[in-house]
């Protein structure tokens, strides 16, 4: 005997509170706010508020445990009359130029070796993440040893093979060793995250676009230039974006090398920041520092962006 | 099951009722508890004999006391500036140099346990009066100072007949030959605080200020200054090597344990640290008097001071730690001997300290330190003057000299520099 829809038995022993909870759930308008709101609230607390104190104190005279005072963007004009906060700008863009140049170029070179067939593939391509996986304090003393003007392991290996003359260079006590140096572990630092993000785009090229170029004659530079590159360009403007970010704010590599000597030829914004608002107690002048650059970074970031959003439609 | 008697049920909520009313919990059975950061000390036994000194505090005074330990300069800075940012961390916290003078509105007036250790132990020393005693007030108890002697290898001075200089310029003298022996003197010149602890007294020897007593004029652009840049560049280029551009406040220390440097200038920590590492450099080390030029001999030093902050609940068992620790002299003696001399008294009357008796090679130590000054000497520590220091005007002047820039223009520059941050 067939049974109606009418005619099935609706249970009642069913609260009615918790039929009108599960109600409200079913409807997408209330179910999203809910599953958003916790993410939301962990948004403002943890970058929101953090952001619009950092702002207010770059706008004040905030000093470490005293009251402040609203002084405008006065901060900000202070801080172009410094020379070492000059010297600072200057060193953020050289560092991060050519940092992110060289990640760039050597992510490509080490993504295409790691697509290639080769021995011990999956142990290779896990080892290539090492310096991106090891705290960088912990690899930064690594590489300070290395340096170390009394018993730099590089030096000795260069003057052992004939590469440079006794005693050889004071990577961090002259300007532009010094800079070559933080550059250098920079590079080491991020290649990783270049080499795997480019390696798993091109993972994704299908093999049948070259298969076709080959078929017509392109040799390999002809398919890297026409088929590689073009097709790397989304991936490789989200990471020259995210990694041109962290470059600019980088701190620990040239805190713990040099400080931001000699002469403070090494400074960033973020170490020089600690030091005006840490070391001497300047809040609001170490906020304004590391502020500095955000209009143009907030720039960058909507331009990579918008031409990431082109690339994928 | 135990039954509770009614008698029993009534009390205890009526006790628990009272307390909830009155939101101060009862005393009785009430742990009296301080938290204490210092610094780990370069003279490790020192902390270890702190935590001892601190077990038995607790036994004697019922206050439980929690000491925890944060690496020099960089994360104790970071540490205390967010401790006073939430107004949240520990009791009391060790201060360095100008520290007080940093956080003054934070930090309890301890004038009444300075006092009474003055009428013990004579005044505190001028170091640490400068770097404790804020606007008429003490805002921090002065601990003890690690004073910047010279060390040198007496062994090869003894080898090279070389005399123990006695001023800056007899160390240009001694420098050269030691150079030529493949044993540079070890100055830095680099950012970071064992430069302007040298930088300092050499101008100060040679009758130079960075900024006058008044705390606004700027004093670098001066003839003495001329003569200190002078004395730093024949002494770069012919008895040190130019590494000490690069190096840290250890390196100096590194530099004579590991058999290089010949002369350095820097407390003790350096033969603490080979003797008890048993180093093969440690029995040829051995110390002098800081040098002297023209305008006398000026020195400097580090002192510490122990400060509370002002959010602690707990102010009074903190004075009580104070004065265990260092109002009792059997127990402030106990700990400068576990220091090996590199932590002393910082108190006039007990200059001449038992510790310093404990080896002959801290000879040169007695009879110091009361004419030490700290950083920025005479001008009166300030949040200007700490930014002075801060950011290495003085060892980035002296740098740039030694690198190429004209003696007018790095001075030039320093001054232009030292103005902004004064008007600022």
């Amino acid at each position: 005997m067939a049974i109606r829809a009418d005619e099935i038995p609706v249970s009642r022993g069913r609260p009615r509170g918790t039929a009108r909870v599960s109600g409200w759930l079913d409807r997408e308008r209330i179910l999203g706010p809910v599953f958003v709101t916790p993410a939301l609230l962990l948004l403002l607390l943890l970058v929101a508020y953090p952001f619009v104190m950092a702002v207010y104190f770059s706008l004040s005279n905030a000093f470490i445990g005293r009251p402040s005072e609203f002084i405008g963007i006065r901060n900000f004009v202070r801080l172009w009359d410094s020379d070492a906060f000059r010297q600072t700008f200057q060193n953020a863009f050289v560092f991060t130029g050519v940092a992110v140049f060289f990640k760039i170029v050597m992510g490509i070179t080490l993504a295409l070796l790691l697509n290639e067939q080769l021995w011990f593939k999956r142990m290779i391509r896990g080892a290539v993440l090492l310096p991106w996986v090891i705290p960088t304090a912990l690899s930064t003393l690594g590489w300070w040893w290395m340096f170390n003007s009394l018993y730099s392991v590089v030096n000795w290996t260069g003057i052992a093979i004939g590469l440079m003359d006794p005693p050889g260079p004071n990577w961090l006590g002259q300007r532009y060793y010094a800079m070559a140096a933080v550059i250098t572990v920079n590079i080491w630092r991020g290649l990783p995250f270049f080499a795997i993000s480019i390696l798993a785009a091109l993972v994704a090229i299908p093999k049948e676009l070259y298969e076709a170029a080959e078929a017509d004659g392109a040799n390999a530079n002809a398919r890297f230039w026409h088929i590689t590159l073009p097709l790397l360009k989304p991936v490789l403007a989200v990471v020259v974006l995210f990694s041109t970010i962290f470059t600019f704010s980088d701190f620990n590599i040239v805190y713990v090398l040099t400080r931001g000597g000699p002469i403070n030829s090494t400074h960033l914004f973020a170490t020089l920041s600690r030091v005006l608002g840490i070391d001497t107690g300047r809040i609001g002048e170490g906020a304004a520092v590391s502020l500095y650059l955000f209009p143009l970074l907030v720039f960058v970031v909507w331009a990579q962006l918008r031409f990431v959003r082109k690339q994928a439609y | 099951m135990n039954r509770v008697s009614r008698r029993q049920f009534l009390t205890t909520s009526a006790g628990i009722a009272g307390i909830l009313a009155a939101g101060v919990p009862p005393a009785r059975g009430q742990q009296r508890e301080i938290s204490y950061l210092c610094w780990n000390n370069f003279a490790p036994n020192s902390d270890k004999k702190l935590a001892e000194i601190g077990q038995r505090f607790t036994k004697d005074t019922g206050i439980k006391l929690k000491i925890d330990h944060v690496s020099h300069m960089g994360p104790q800075q970071s540490k205390y500036a967010s401790e006073v940012q939430t107004q949240a961390g520990h009791d009391l916290v060790e201060m360095r140099m100008h520290f007080p003078w940093l956080y003054e509105p934070q930090l309890v007036d301890v004038s009444d346990v300075v006092t009474e250790l003055e009428k013990k132990y004579g005044k505190a020393l001028g170091s640490s009066y400068e770097g404790a005693h804020v606007n008429g007030v003490w805002r921090a108890v002065p601990q003890y100072h690690g004073m910047f002697v010279a060390t040198y290898r007496e062994d090869l001075f003894k080898q090279a007949s070389l005399k123990v200089p006695d001023t800056w310029e007899d160390l240009y003298t001694v420098g050269k030959e030691l150079k030529k022996m493949g044993h540079p003197v070890g100055i830095p010149i680099s950012q970071n605080y064992d430069s302007i602890s040298t930088a300092g007294p050499v101008l100060w020897s040679f009758g130079g200020m960075e900024v006058d007593k008044d705390g606004k004029t700027v004093r670098i652009n001066s003839p003495a200054t001329v003569q200190m840049i002078e004395w730093y560049k024949k002494m770069f280029r012919d008895c040190m090597e130019p590494e000490v551009l690069s190096w840290s406040d250890a390196s100096n220390n590194e530099s004579i344990q590991q058999g290089k440097a010949g002369w350095i200038h820097n407390p003790v920590s350096a033969y603490i640290v080979a003797k008890q590492r048993k180093l093969v450099t440690a029995d040829g080390i051995n110390h002098h008097r800081s040098l002297g030029g023209p305008s006398g001999r000026h020195e400097t030093d580090t002192p510490r001071h122990i400060g509370i902050w002002k959010f602690s609940k707990n102010v009074e068992p903190a004075k009580e730690w104070i004065r265990y620790l260092l109002g009792k002299r059997e127990v402030y003696d106990e700990y400068i001997m576990s220091g090996d001399a590199f932590n002393l008294p910082t108190y006039e009357k007990l200059q001449d300290h038992p510790v310093l008796r404990t080896d002959p090679k801290y000879a040169a130590l007695r009879g110091e330190g009361v004419q030490y000054h700290t950083y920025g000497w005479p001008a009166p520590p300030s949040d200007k003057v700490q930014l002075i220091t801060n950011t290495y005007l003085l060892p980035n002047m002296i740098a740039k000299a030694v690198t190429g820039t004209s003696t007018k223009d790095s001075i030039a520059w320093a001054e232009t520099e030292m103005k902004k941050v004064l008007a600022g």
